[in-house]
C-alpha cells in the first residue's frame, strides 16, 4: 500500500544536484480523485464509517461513501441487511438528519428499529407501488429525495431489472445527496452494469453472521468474501446450538466455514 | 416626491399571448378590433403587418397569422398584477390606463437604498410576469407617465429637467393633443415646446382647456390627486384560453401566468399562501350524464358564479362544468416554482371531463409572516424547510397516505405494535421537538439486544411441517431460540396465543416463527413465519 517504497513507481528525478531533493510528485497527492490501480480510491467527502472496522478497511474512504450510490445485491430480504446499515444510519439520525426508506420489501417494524438503534422519529417510510404508475413513481420520489439535498440517508428497494441508463440518473442525482444511498436490488442485477460506484454482494454465512463480496468499488478487486459478524440476535447459548445444529445436520461445507472462522 | 411612471408597450400583446401555448407565442400575432389590426408582434410586423389594417390585408401578408381579439379586461387584469407587484415597493400606487402603472417612492428610497437599487429590485419583482417595461421617474405623476411612453431609464432630478424633457416630447402624448392632432400639426406645432411658447389664452380658445390643463399637471404647476391602487381581501384572477386546453399539461402555461399573479399579490401584502384552489370551465358536453364525480367536486352551486365575475363569462342556465382543484400547502410559501411543481403533479394525477375553456385561480387563506432569512450555507432551517417540500412534492404525486412515518405502540402482537401514519406537515416541527428532548437526555436508550424481527410479512406464513419440524421453502428451520410466549388481545376480541421461536434457515439467515397454542383449532396449521430479522 505504500506507494514511496514501490520499485514500479517512475520516481521523478530532481532536475539539479544542488537543489533540495524535492519529494516525489505522486499522482495521488494531486487531487483526490486520482489513484493508482493497486490503491484504495479516496473521496473528497469523508466517509461514513459503517461500524464495522473490517469492512472500512476495504471501502475507499474508509466507510460508506456520500454522494454516490451505493448497490447491495442480496438473494432475498432479511438476511442482516438492515444490521449492517444500523450503525452508519443511527450515525446520521443522531446529527439530526432524516433516515427515508423506499419500498421496504415487507411491514417495518417500529420496536425492532428501536432495537437496532434507529430513531422511529428521524425515519420516513414511502412506499411508490401503490400507485397507478408503478416504476415511473419509484425512479421519480427516489430522485426527487436525492436531489434535494436534504435528506440525510437514503435506503431503496430497487427491482433487478432496470435498465442501466435509469441507474446512471440517480447515481447523477445523488451527487447532490450529502450522505449514503444505499439500493438494495435482488441478486440478479449483479451481471447487469450499473453506474453505481460501489457494489457488494451480501450472503447470509450463518447464524449473526453476513459474508461480503465486493464486486466494484473504487480500488483494486477483492476477491475473497468479507465475513461480518453482525449485532447479535442470537445469545451465545442460541449461538452455540446453532453451530452444533449445523455439525449434525449433513452439510460438512458450512461446518467448515465456521471452523475456519473460528 | 418622485414618481416612476412603468409602461408596457405591449401590454395587449403579452397579455393575449399568455393566453397561448409557448410555442404559438413567438409565431407571428395580430390583435384585432373592430375588424383593424390594432397592433402586432414584432414578428409579424416583419411580416409587413401594421396596426390600422384590415383583417383581410394582414392575413394575404401573414397567411399564418394568429389573431386575437383585444380585450380590455384582459389588459386590466395584467396591469392590475403588474401594480400588486409594485404594492411591495410603496403603498401609492395608481393606475393610468390603459398601458401604465405608476409609483411613488420618494419615501421608499432610503429603505431600498436609493433610485437605483429600487428600481432595479422592481424589474426583478416584475420579471415573472414577462412584460416589456419603460421606466422613468420624474417629480410629477403626469409627467412622469408621459415620459415613460416614448422613453426609458430616464430620470428627471427636478421640475427643470423635466420640463426640458417635456418639452422635446411629442404632442400627441397628450390626450388633447392626440384629438386635434390634424390641427396642431397643420399650425406646425410638433412637440410639446411648441405648444408651451403660444399665448395660453389662445389655446385654450382653440382647443379646449384640456390640453392646458394636461400640461399644467405634467409640469407640476396643478394639483395632480390620483387614486391609489387598493389591494382585494381575497385574490381571484382568471384566464381565458385562446385554444380549448384537452391535456392538463396544456394548463399549466396558463396556470404559470395565473401564479405569478398570485404571488405579485402576496408580495404586495408581505404575505404568504396557505391554500388555493384552480378552477377548470370545462367546455360543456351533452352526451354523458354527468362529469365524473370522482375527479371533480363540480359542478358548482349556482350562488357561486359570481366570484367569476364579468358578464363575458356567461354561465348559461346548464349547469357550469367547472372543476376545482385545491392544494393546500404544508408550509406557508410565495415560491411560484414550488407551487408550480405541485400543481403539476397535482394536474397529472387529474384526468379532465373535458376539454378546459378557461383557467381561474383564487386564495383568500394567507397567513402574514417575517420572511425567511436569506441564507448562504445550509443550516438546520433551510433544511427543515427542503425537507418540508420534499414531502410535499411527494405527497402530491404519490398520494398523502403513501409517505408515513412509524411509532411504536404498547402491545405485545408484534403485527400491533407499529401505528403508520401518513406525515402531517407540523410533523417535521414536532420532529425538532423530539430531538431536542433527545438532547436534553430524556430518551429511550437505543441498541439495546435485538430480540424482534425488523421485516414483518402482511400475514402470518402458514409452514408446513415433517417430523414435528417446520418447513420453510421445503428445507427444514432449525429452531435455535425459544420458545417466548406472547399472550395478548383478550381484551379486544384479537387473542393472541403464540410460542415464538428463532429459527435460522439452512443457508443461515434467522427468521421469527411461532406455533399456535395447543390444541390446535381444527385444520389449522401449527407453524406460522412471521418475520424476518434483517
Amino acid at each position: 500500500m505504500d506507494a514511496l517504497h514501490d520499485p514500479a513507481l517512475p520516481l521523478v528525478p530532481p532536475l539539479r544536484a544542488d537543489r533540495p531533493r524535492l519529494p516525489p510528485l505522486l499522482p495521488e497527492t494531486l487531487h483526490p480523485s486520482l489513484w493508482r490501480a493497486h490503491q484504495l480510491g479516496r473521496s473528497a467527502d469523508h466517509a461514513l464509517p459503517s461500524g464495522f472496522s473490517l469492512l472500512d478497511a476495504q471501502l475507499p474512504g474508509g466507510g460508506w461513501p456520500r454522494r454516490v450510490l451505493t448497490e447491495l445485491l442480496l438473494p432475498h430480504p432479511g438476511i442482516g441487511e438492515i444490521r449492517l446499515l444500523a450503525a452508519s444510519l443511527a450515525t446520521i439520525q443522531r446529527a439530526g438528519r432524516l433516515v427515508m426508506m423506499f419500498d421496504p420489501p415487507a411491514a417495518v417494524s417500529a420496536p425492532a428499529l428501536a432495537e437496532l438503534g434507529l430513531d422511529v422519529e428521524q425515519l420516513l417510510v414511502i412506499h411508490t407501488h401503490l400507485q397507478l404508475r408503478p416504476g415511473a413513481d419509484r425512479l421519480w420520489a427516489l430522485e426527487q429525495a436525492l436531489k434535494s439535498g436534504h435528506v440525510g440517508a437514503v435506503v431503496a428497494w430497487l427491482p433487478a431489472r432496470l435498465r442501466c441508463e435509469r441507474v446512471r440518473r440517480l447515481q447523477l442525482a445523488a451527487h447532490a445527496h450529502d450522505g449514503p444511498a444505499f439500493v438494495l436490488r435482488e441478486v440478479a442485477a449483479q451481471v447487469q452494469a450499473s453506474a453505481a460506484p460501489l457494489r457488494l454482494a451480501l450472503h447470509p454465512a450463518g447464524a449473526d453472521q453476513l459474508a461480503l463480496r465486493l464486486l466494484k468499488r473504487r480500488g483494486p478487486p477483492l476477491l475473497a468474501p468479507l465475513h461480518l459478524a453482525l449485532p447479535p440476535v442470537l445469545s451465545a447459548a442460541a449461538l452455540r446450538r446453532a453451530q452444533a445444529g449445523d455439525d449434525a445436520s449433513q452439510l460438512p461445507l458450512r461446518a467448515a466455514t465456521f471452523i475456519n472462522l473460528a | 416626491m418622485l414618481w416612476v411612471g412603468l409602461h408596457l408597450p405591449l401590454l395587449s400583446l403579452e397579455s393575449f399571448a399568455a393566453t397561448l401555448p409557448p410555442e404559438q407565442a413567438v409565431q407571428p400575432l395580430a390583435l384585432m378590433d373592430a375588424h383593424r389590426i390594432v397592433s402586432a408582434n414584432a414578428c409579424a410586423q416583419t411580416l409587413g403587418v401594421q396596426a390600422g389594417q384590415k383583417r383581410a390585408t394582414a392575413l394575404s401578408l401573414a397567411p399564418q397569422l394568429l389573431l386575437g381579439q383585444a380585450d380590455e379586461r384582459r389588459d386590466l387584469a395584467a396591469l392590475t398584477s403588474v401594480a400588486h407587484a409594485a404594492l411591495a415597493f410603496t403603498p401609492a400606487v395608481s393606475l393610468s390606463l390603459p398601458a401604465t402603472v405608476l409609483l411613488e417612492v420618494q419615501a421608499s428610497l432610503r429603505y431600498f437604498g436609493g433610485r437605483e437599487p429600487l428600481l432595479e429590485k422592481l424589474r426583478a419583482a416584475l420579471a415573472p410576469l414577462g412584460h416589456q417595461l419603460q421606466c422613468v421617474s420624474a417629480p410629477t405623476a403626469q409627467g412622469a407617465a408621459l415620459l415613460s411612453r416614448v422613453q426609458d431609464d430616464l430620470h428627471c432630478a427636478g421640475r427643470s429637467a423635466l420640463q426640458q424633457a417635456l418639452e422635446a416630447a411629442p404632442l400627441w402624448l397628450l390626450a388633447a393633443g392626440h384629438e386635434h392632432a390634424q390641427a396642431l400639426q397643420g399650425m406646425g406645432l410638433h412637440s410639446v415646446g411648441d405648444a408651451r411658447r403660444l399665448p395660453r389664452a389662445g389655446l385654450a380658445r382653440r382647443f379646449g382647456p384640456g390640453l392646458l390643463d394636461e400640461l399644467d399637471c405634467a409640469l407640476g404647476d396643478r394639483p395632480d390627486p390620483r387614486e391609489p391602487v387598493v389591494l382585494p381581501p381575497a385574490f381571484h384572477s382568471q384566464l381565458e384560453l385562446f385554444a380549448r386546453a384537452d391535456t392538463t399539461e396544456q394548463l399549466l402555461y396558463g396556470a404559470q401566468v395565473l401564479l405569478a399573479r398570485l404571488v405579485a399579490w402576496l408580495s404586495a401584502q408581505h404575505a404568504f399562501v396557505c391554500r388555493f384552489s384552480l378552477l377548470m370551465k370545462h367546455e360543456p358536453r351533452w352526451s354523458g350524464a354527468g362529469p365524473k364525480a370522482d375527479a371533480l367536486r363540480c359542478p358548482l352551486p349556482k350562488g357561486s358564479k359570481k366570484t367569476w365575475g364579468g358578464p363575458a363569462f356567461s354561465w348559461g342556465a346548464e349547469s357550469p362544468w367547472v372543476s376545482e382543484l385545491e392544494i393546500a400547502l404544508a408550509e406557508p410559501s410565495r415560491d411560484a416554482t414550488h407551487m408550480l411543481a405541485l400543481l403539476r403533479e397535482r394536474l397529472g394525477a387529474l384526468q379532465l371531463p373535458a376539454p378546459t375553456l378557461e383557467l381561474a385561480l383564487q386564495s383568500s387563506d394567507i397567513s402574514r409572516r417575517p420572511p425567511p432569512n436569506a441564507e448562504l450555507f445550509p443550516t438546520p432551517q433551510s433544511e427543515h424547510a427542503g425537507l418540508t417540500r420534499l414531502i410535499e412534492r411527494l405527497q402530491a404525486r404519490l398520494g398523502r397516505e403513501q409517505v408515513q412515518r412509524l411509532m411504536p405502540l404498547a402491545d405485545h402482537r408484534p403485527e400491533r405494535a407499529t401505528a403508520v401514519q401518513p406525515v402531517e406537515p407540523l410533523w417535521l416541527r414536532t420532529r425538532e421537538a423530539a430531538a431536542l428532548r433527545r438532547e436534553q437526555g430524556c430518551s429511550p436508550t437505543p441498541g439495546t439486544a435485538i430480540t424482534r424481527p425488523l421485516w414483518l410479512l402482511p400475514q402470518a406464513l402458514a409452514l408446513q411441517e415433517r417430523n414435528s419440524r417446520p418447513l420453510l421453502e421445503g428445507r427444514a428451520l432449525q429452531l435455535l431460540a425459544g420458545p417466548e410466549r406472547i399472550e395478548a388481545g383478550w381484551w379486544d376480541g384479537s387473542l393472541a396465543e403464540r410460542d415464538y421461536f428463532i429459527a435460522q434457515t439452512v443457508e443461515g439467515a434467522l427468521v421469527w416463527l411461532y406455533r399456535g397454542r395447543l390444541p390446535l383449532p381444527a385444520g389449522g396449521a401449527g407453524w406460522y413465519l412471521q418475520g424476518r430479522f434483517a
